[in-house]
């Protein structure tokens, strides 16, 4: 008998294996009806979002040549070129370069700089055939980041986080759709309404 | 079955005779044909399954997938082709040039030859022997070899762990494939794939092995999965313990043997599945009976060349299901082991094949009107 039984237990291990490989062969049958979650990348391009760190940018007018984005940069990176110029007492800049192939886009610079002459970007296209083309000088790095929203070739795409509650498609999106939550400004507006209405409260009180 | 449907062979022999050539320079004549047509079949068919692989693959995982070289893609096997073609053919230092350059070529060779026995119909297949099922299984045995010779010879320690695991499994796994063959083979009362299918076509759908043989039908495929080792059963190229197994080494032409070799064996595994249990050729209804209800006659022309190209699609559309259904299962389940491979071998499907090879014999004794007298 406990022969029996253990064959029995065997056969329905197996039907019960079969039948989760079953079920799972369901589920993968069941994503090959879904839309595709890529992003054709030449086609569409994710919108970078607010904080993203890109190709940084430089102007050189206002820089004061003070290699304060030298010292705080992890690999000392951004290479200042200046002489200092007696008759105004001033350093004079020649060249400012940063090499974006070593480059780790920490924006350590742009956080430090005392005169905001460095800014981020959202330009994360570097591809170039020599790795000394990265090598952005004072001109390269004044150049203006080009937006992903108004190049007509390109279908800007939401990423995940900027999508309506619920959505996770970021294609084909209904006009106006916000993400979800609250938008900053709102949130501004909301706290400014709450402070007046405590002051309002606090002026009517009987002291 | 009383008629012979269409004899091609026959024909262009008597037109070639009717030229002027002795019967001997007609059949010599003939010969290359089928094979060349067989050959160039069978590397369309692992064209489209690459292609559909990728495809597939990219629908389970909600990618689009190749879309680029021509329409969906569909350019893409011929890219991969030209691409392997022009690439340096590498040899190791310190291999064995004979054993390296051998192996492939064992691996490619056999695959194909099995390819003679695959009936499409009729008459639609290169030689109809009457041990083509034994043949099949005995060349489809000489493979292991060759993957042993490439694993061995590579002068790598993850081409030879490769090559022996492929040799392992595919010993382990040949008995219950062989077994449940036999099953079949018992009931068809013959070895030639024509005379299976032929015993499978009497009343179509309901004739059909799949419900006379159901162990022997989930046998066979895991069975086959395990022999042409895809996904859950690919230890021997397993590529995040082993790189690429026995092929690690090889680039070029060699490797594209390899790829030609695996995905030609799927396909045939799954022509092998559709000619065993799903009625080969032989459409749901039988052609016989749609051609009394509409009247034709069975030696028509037209009908003959409607069943034949019926046959043709009907034993593809059978053999794709079974690709496809690899395709999704290499999607759907995790690698196993090699313990564990060994152990559903040796420990569950030899015992399992065994018990269905008796009971096939046991119902054919009892039952002999439906199990094949």
């Amino acid at each position: 008998m406990t022969f029996l039984k253990r064959v029995g237990e065997y056969v329905s291990d197996a039907f019960k294996a079969a039948k989760y490989i079953g079920q799972g062969m369901g589920v993968v049958f069941d994503h090959m009806n879904r839309r595709p979650v890529t992003v054709q990348y030449p086609f569409e391009k994710l919108i970078p979002s607010e904080r993203f760190r890109g190709r940084i940018h430089f102007e050189f007018d206002k820089c004061i040549a003070c290699e304060i984005c030298v010292r705080v940069c992890p690999i000392d990176l951004p290479v200042v070129d200046w002489v200092y110029n007696t008759e105004l007492k001033k350093k004079e800049l020649y060249s400012y370069s940063i090499d974006f192939g070593v480059c780790i886009f920490c924006a350590n610079c742009v956080e430090f700089c005392p005169t905001n002459c460095l800014s981020v970007t959202e330009d994360y296209e570097l591809a170039t055939y020599d790795r000394h083309e990265l090598n952005y000088h004072q001109v390269a790095l004044g150049r203006l980041p080009s937006k992903v929203t108004e190049d007509p070739m390109v279908t800007p795409l939401r990423e995940f986080a900027y999508l309506p509650k619920g959505v996770i498609d970021p294609h084909d999106l209904p006009a106006g759709s916000q993400r979800a939550g609250k938008r900053p400004e709102e949130i501004l507006a909301e706290m400014k309404a709450a402070k007046e209405k405590e002051a309002k409260a606090t002026a009517e009180q009987p002291a | 079955m009383t008629t012979t449907g269409i004899d091609l062979q026959r024909s262009f022999e008597t037109a070639l005779r009717n030229l002027g050539l002795s019967p001997g320079a007609a059949h010599a004549l003939w010969i290359p044909l089928p094979m060349l047509l067989m050959v160039i079949a069978a590397t369309l068919g692992v064209m489209v399954m690459t292609w559909l692989e990728r495809k597939i693959s990219a629908a389970a995982q909600q990618r689009i997938g190749p879309n680029m070289a021509g329409p969906q893609g569909v350019l893409i096997p011929i890219a991969d082709g030209i691409k392997l073609l022009t690439k340096e053919d590498v040899l190791p230092s310190l291999a064995d040039p004979v054993l390296f350059t051998l192996g492939p070529i064992l691996v490619f060779l056999p695959v194909f030859l099995c390819y003679l026995v695959v009936p499409f119909g009729q008459n639609l297949l290169i030689s109809n022997i009457a041990i083509g099922v034994f043949f099949l299984i005995a060349t489809s045995s000489v493979q292991p070899i060759g993957l042993l010779m490439s694993g061995y010879g590579s002068n790598n320690k993850y081409s030879l762990l490769g090559g022996l695991r492929a040799a392992a499994q595919s010993i382990s796994y040949e008995l219950p494939l062989a077994l449940s063959v036999l099953a079949v083979v018992l009931m068809s009362n013959g070895l030639d794939t024509v005379g299976i299918v032929e015993q499978q076509s009497g009343l179509g759908i309901l004739s059909w092995n799949v419900w006379r043989q159901p162990i022997g039908f989930v046998i066979f495929l895991i069975a086959a999965l395990a022999e042409t080792e895809r996904i859950p059963f690919d230890l021997p190229e397993a590529e995040e313990e082993l790189v690429a197994g026995y092929h690690t080494e090889y680039s070029g032409i060699k490797f594209a043997l390899f790829y030609l070799g695996s995905y030609a064996n799927l396909l045939l595994a799954s022509l092998m599945a559709a000619v065993l249990y799903l009625g080969g050729w032989s459409f749901v209804v039988p052609v016989e009976t749609i051609a009394a209800w509409l009247g034709i006659p069975l030696d028509n022309p037209f009908l003959q060349i409607g069943a034949a190209v019926l046959g043709i699609l009907m034993t593809m559309v059978k053999a794709f299901i079974f690709v496809f259904l690899a395709i999704l299962l290499r999607w759907t389940v995790p690698r196993v082991r090699i313990d564990q491979l060994l152990d559903l071998g040796w420990k569950f499907l030899l015992p399992v094949s065994f018990v269905n090879l008796l009971l096939t014999a046991a119902l054919k004794l009892a039952f002999p009107a439906f199990f094949g007298g």
